[in-house]
């Protein structure tokens, strides 16, 4: 019976975490492409190499062409088409030998009887028996190593390996990621801007205009409530793209508020990326009318709870209306708080679609959060080189807070007090 | 304080519940609204308290108009029937939380003073710092009738208080919120549909029945001298039985099964052939008196002081009898014994006392 639900909960919860956890650990990026990589060695390779001390000489041996006259080369080059007699020519006097230089090998092939008169020509015959390192694709890690132990005979073995491990195209792990995160200054901005984006949001909204909303419905006639609830909800039912388009309508330049401003003479711009301040009160607000919705509902529905007799109790006992919100209404709410709270938390933390619909982070990368920074970094962004390692490192650090944050919010309520001995005894 | 409820009139949705209802409560006295189940108790109190609007009519405590006044400022004190504690508070601050709102501001230690002092008047000094989840119902109940009182209201209204009580624990409360409300000396009133509660615990006891009151008094005129049938019926246990009959000549009743039985004395005068109907009290038959009945007994429940019997006297008549135990007679046997004719109940086919 219980090991279906297992199977659904391993694959649909607990295979994201484990695999963004263990993409978190590796370089991976569209250059590097999800499958195995090969072995090339390019200049950048080996520029960067030389800068964490990579011998010269070996870098020069490595970079240094070299042309060796064999079966192999010779079949290529019947294959590329090349004029039979020259190729009969290479194969009977040139057979076995080797060249260090491009001109040492073009003088020789020039000096064959068929050599075509063209220099152009000798240079691409020359190409073909080409055996430089550099720059060429090795399928496995043994045919590179084959090729550097021809182009750097006497360089050190681990020098070798250096330069093998630094060929690889495919992705490795690594920890570079989090020290990246760990040092770039970027980093400390975005998280100030998710601190201020999550808390405002939901002190602002999702609690705070809930529970005000959920209590003065309390207390207003019953019909009012069904209106209300379903005109909240309308924000979180609406197509996000609908929703954020409505958004730009309201406040973009040209319209609603904008136009409204101007008539009473108030400044009028592009509210949602004109300016700092009213980008962010443009993000805070069109999230938080999408989230008020569930803690209305949720916070109505626990008001509901409360005996009747009690509230008839506080007020014969003397409580003003505001005494009876503070002292016996909103005490008993704390567990609905706590789950709302906590809930949003994450949804805020990990949502980034409204924002990248809307504000896009800016203007500039004042409302970029860490959610859609992840989302860029690994998803979405212009330089058209997507860094899924250093996304998956950015998600997974969004899960290991927000698992934090729920065990605070835990302490923070006394969750202990809430739970108190099961009624039931076993 | 004296309560006066003058003309009060209650209605939910335009269905008029309380009509007209005029009552005075004496100042220290305790007042019973006794009557069945959706007959308007709750709503009379919860309207004195102010947790609901008047209609029409007045409350007046003392001289005072408190018609139009929010529950906040009437200051009395209500004991719900589940208690309504709060849950979140402990007992100190369910009983202090009266001393804690609206408009006076008082400091902690005179707060925890009147707190101790009431508690201590109510014998739950123990369980202060407990909360209301970790109390029996009696405890609880305690709690609620000490957080009424604290604040020294002017009336204290009991919504039955002791229906979610064991048996046990309702006779100690019984006393326990009777020695209460006469040591503090206050006006309350006891909302119950229990007649043995209503006549041990107060002073007087109103008889309600849809939305009117009936008849109010003292238990004892209520129950000896009750205005019509359903005062009768409702006060007693067992309860009266009625038989139903014509006056027949020389002052006496007959019904058409065959029983005939004389009027009390001043009864007599009555003109013959009139439909009526004879109350008979089971403590009146078989204990003395001047006319008798014969029957069979048909039922025997022994109630340890006392025994309760069925007598068929007539086919379909049953009278009952309760006596001080005795054993001697059975099922099946047939026995004459007395009626006691001078506090026979006689009630007109409207069913008003003649
Ligand atoms: N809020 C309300 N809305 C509509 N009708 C109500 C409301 N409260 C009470 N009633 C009606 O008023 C009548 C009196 O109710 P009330 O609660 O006063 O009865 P009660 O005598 O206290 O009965 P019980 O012994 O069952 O508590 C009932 O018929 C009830 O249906
Ligand atoms: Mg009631």
């Amino acid at each position: 019976m219980l090991s279906p639900a297992l199977i659904l909960l391993a694959c649909f919860y607990f295979a994201p975490v484990a695999l963004t956890t263990a993409f978190a650990f590796t370089d991976m990026s569209t250059a590097t492409g999800i499958g195995t990589g090969a072995y090339v060695i390019t200049p950048n390779t080996l520029r960067g190499l030389q800068d964490e001390g990579l011998p010269e000489d070996v870098a020069a041996q490595v970079m240094a062409e070299t042309y060796i006259v064999d079966r192999a080369g010779l079949d290529a080059a019947v294959a590329a088409g090349m004029d039979e007699g020259f190729v009969a020519d290479i194969s009977a006097r040139l057979t076995g030998r080797a060249y260090d230089s491009a001109r040492d090998f073009i003088r020789a092939l020039r000096e064959l009887p068929n050599a075509p008169r063209s220099p152009r020509a000798i240079t691409a015959a020359a190409e073909i028996f080409g055996r430089s390192a550099l720059n060429r694709r090795f399928e496995t890690r043994e045919e590179l190593a084959e090729a550097l132990a021809i182009a750097t005979p006497e360089g050190a073995i681990e020098t070798r390996e250096q330069l093998l491990d630094a060929s690889y195209t495919g992705a490795v792990f690594t920890t570079e990621n989090f020290r990246r995160l760990a040092t770039q200054r970027e980093t400390g901005r975005v998280l100030l801007n998710t601190l201020f984006y999550v808390s405002a949001t939901l002190a602002i909204f999702n609690v705070g205009l809930a529970l005000f909303l959920a209590i003065t419905l309390f207390y207003l006639p019953k019909g009012l409530m069904g209106v209300f609830g379903t005109l909240w909800l309308l924000p979180r039912i609406t197509p996000l793209v609908l929703y954020a388009i409505l958004w730009k309508w309201f406040t973009w330049e040209g319209g609603f508020l904008p136009i409204l401003a101007e008539q009473v003479g108030l400044p009028s711009f592009n509210y949602m990326k004109g300016s700092v301040v009213t980008a962010w009160i443009t993000m805070i607000s069109l999230n938080g009318f999408i989230g008020a919705s569930f803690g209305l509902i949720l916070f109505s529905g626990a008001l509901r709870t409360i005996p009747m007799q009690q509230l008839w109790a506080s007020e014969v006992d003397g409580a003003t209306r505001w005494q009876q919100v503070r002292r016996i209404i909103l005490p008993q709410m704390r567990w609905p708080i706590l789950f709302v709270t906590t809930y949003q938390t994450m949804s805020l933390l990990a949502s980034y679609a409204e924002i990248w619909l809307t504000t896009n982070g800016g203007p500039g990368r004042t409302t970029t959060v860490w959610a859609l920074e992840a989302f860029r970094t690994a998803l979405f962004n212009y330089s058209g080189n997507l860094e899924y390692g250093l996304g998956s490192a950015m998600a997974l650090m969004l899960v290991i807070v927000g698992f934090a944050l729920s065990l605070v919010y835990l302490r923070l309520f006394r969750f202990d007090e809430l739970v108190t001995r099961p009624r039931i005894e076993f | 304080m004296r309560l006066h409820l003058d003309n009060f009139t209650k209605r939910f949705d335009g269905n008029p519940v309380i009509e007209g209802m005029n009552f005075v409560v004496e100042d220290g006295e305790m007042l019973a609204l006794l009557g069945p189940s959706g007959c308007g108790k709750s709503t009379t109190l919860f309207a004195i308290a102010g947790i609901y609007r008047a209609d029409g009519g007045r409350i007046l405590f003392g001289d005072r108009d408190v018609t139009n006044l929010p529950s906040q400022r009437r200051n009395v004190g209500v004991v719900f029937q589940n208690y309504a504690l709060y849950p979140h508070m402990s007992v100190e601050e369910n009983i202090g939380f009266p001393l804690t709102v609206g408009r006076i501001r008082r400091d902690k230690a005179e707060v925890a003073r009147a707190v101790r002092e009431i508690a201590e008047l109510i014998h739950i000094e123990e369980l202060l710092a407990r909360k209301p989840a970790q109390l029996s119902g009696g405890q609880q109940q305690r709690v609620a009738l000490a957080r009424a009182l604290v604040r020294r209201p002017g009336i204290l209204l009991l919504d039955e208080p002791l229906a979610n009580l064991d048996a046990r624990l309702r006779l100690e409360m019984r006393s326990e919120i009777r020695r209460i409300q006469l040591e503090t000396g206050i006006t309350a009133i006891l909302v119950t549909h229990d007649q043995v509660e209503a006549m041990s615990m107060c002073d007087r006891v109103a008889i309600m029945e849809r939305g009117r009151i009936l008849q109010i008094g003292p238990p004892t005129e209520l129950y000896r001298a009750p205005v019509n049938r359903f005062v009768a019926g409702f006060l007693g246990n067992p309860p009266i039985v009625f038989l139903e009959g014509r006056t027949a000549g020389q002052g006496s009743f007959a019904m058409d099964q065959g029983l005939h039985l004389p009027l009390p004395p001043r009864l007599r005068g009555l003109p013959a052939d009139r439909p009526i109907s004879l109350g008979i009290r089971p403590e009146h038959f078989g204990t003395g008196g001047t006319a008798q009945a014969t029957g069979r007994v048909t039922f025997v429940e022994p109630q340890g002081r006392e025994t309760l019997f069925d007598i068929e006297t007539a086919p379909g008549v049953i009278l009952r009898s309760v006596q001080p135990a005795r054993e001697d007679v059975g099922v099946g046997d047939i026995v004459t014994w007395p009626i006691d004719v001078d506090n026979l109940l006689a009630f007109d086919a409207e069913g008003t006392r003649l």
